[in-house]
């Protein structure tokens, strides 16, 4: 039981936050930098939301593919899993986009994100008068009660 | 606590956050309204005062906003009480009524030097707990930026504070100047001193207002 890494995206595609706990395959062999990480997982997740979207068989409102979507429109994307990670996604209704990846055995953490978007990013990040809006952030408390939290859900020992 | 209506600024809600909405009033209750609101108005009334090109400095501004919203807030939490004469009863008063309605929790500690000094200390003063400095890097790879000490950070932000205190005190009679201490954050030591001396507390020790 592990969780990995923690990104928190911006509306538009910048990475405010990044951490991580356990990276055991370097970045550089995957996506070659820091940077190019970020922008992959940005990718992934437009192209994942326009893809289930297009491929929804329930919801009868037209959705083109290329044209961009607002939030809460369209499908929801929550999580997949792979052989080695799950990786879990919450998008605020702000466009704030939260990525969790974990170990794969570890259930649904749609309430656990939840709660780390209105209990400690809305009151520790942005109740902090030195937080601008947008921009990339680290800040201590949250940091620390980030981890506190995964300490209590068990996924960091 | 009520919002003053004559704060003349645009609120923008960046993250409202999904548990404190604004609560609409019953018919006749008093209103009543997040205290999200009120965290976010304070942050933003430095961020506009120090970001305008023109008109008044932040000083000067919040100066002038928070000693009219001071006044009126002593005058409305102080309405149905007996004249407050003595200094340090005035003190008391604000340390445990005022404060409380103002920054939600009475002040931990009440300390006098009986000549008119006081020293009002609040171990977890709830406008500034979340402040916090950005130790991000402008770039990803450059070194970290120098911790700043917190009194200066919070600097700006405590010049509200300061200036609702003088404003209370001036309507109940008391001349006086504030000054905040807040170099061991979440606890910030508010010093008051008043013009004349301060004449009252003849004998009793600095008693803590809990």
């Amino acid at each position: 039981m592990g969780c990995f890494t923690f990104y928190i995206f911006n509306r538009k595609g910048r990475c405010q936050y990044y951490h991580e706990w356990q990276r055991l395959k370097p970045v550089r062999q995957g996506a070659g930098s820091q940077e190019e990480d970020f922008k992959l997982m940005f990718g992934l997740f437009w192209s994942m939301r326009a893809l289930a979207t297009a491929l929804d068989p329930k919801n009868p409102n037209k959705q083109q593919m290329g044209a961009p979507q607002r939030i809460g429109e369209g499908c929801n994307f929550y999580s997949f899993k792979t052989s080695s990670y799950k990786l879990h996604f919450l998008e605020s209704p702000t466009g704030l986009k939260f990525v969790l990846t974990t170990d794969p055995s570890v259930g649904s953490m749609q309430e656990q994100l939840q709660h780390i978007y209105a209990a400690m990013f809305v009151e520790l990040v942005v109740k902090n008068p030195l937080y601008t809006p947008g921009e990339a952030f680290l800040f201590e408390p949250f940091s620390a009660a980030l981890n506190k939290y995964m300490r209590t859900l068990g996924l960091l020992s | 606590m009520q919002l003053q209506d004559h704060l003349p600024l645009q609120l923008h809600l960046h993250e409202p956050g999904l548990h404190s909405r604004p609560v609409m009033p019953a018919r006749g209750a008093g209103r009543e309204c997040a205290e999200s609101c009120m965290d976010y108005l304070t942050l933003e009334l430095v961020h506009h005062y120090r970001d305008a090109q023109q008109g008044p400095s932040l000083q000067a501004a919040l100066d002038a906003v928070g000693e009219r919203v001071g006044r009126q807030l002593a005058e409305r939490y102080a309405r149905d009480r007996p004249p407050l004469t003595e200094p340090l009863e005035a003190m008391k008063w604000l340390c445990k009524e005022f404060w409380g309605e103002v920054f939600r929790k009475p002040v931990d500690n009440l300390r006098t030097n009986h000549r008119g000094t006081f020293v009002l200390r609040d171990t977890q003063f709830r406008w500034l707990w979340r402040l916090a400095q950005n130790q991000m890097p402008p770039q990803l790879g450059l070194s970290l930026p120098p911790a700043v000490p917190k009194t200066e950070l919070a600097a700006d932000y405590l010049v509200l504070p300061c200036a609702i205190v003088r404003g209370a005190l001036a309507q109940l009679g008391l001349d006086c100047s504030v000054a905040a201490d807040a170099a061991s954050l979440p606890q910030v030591d508010f010093t008051v001193v008043l013009a004349g001396g301060g004449t009252g507390g003849a004998g009793a020790a600095a008693r803590g207002a809990r």
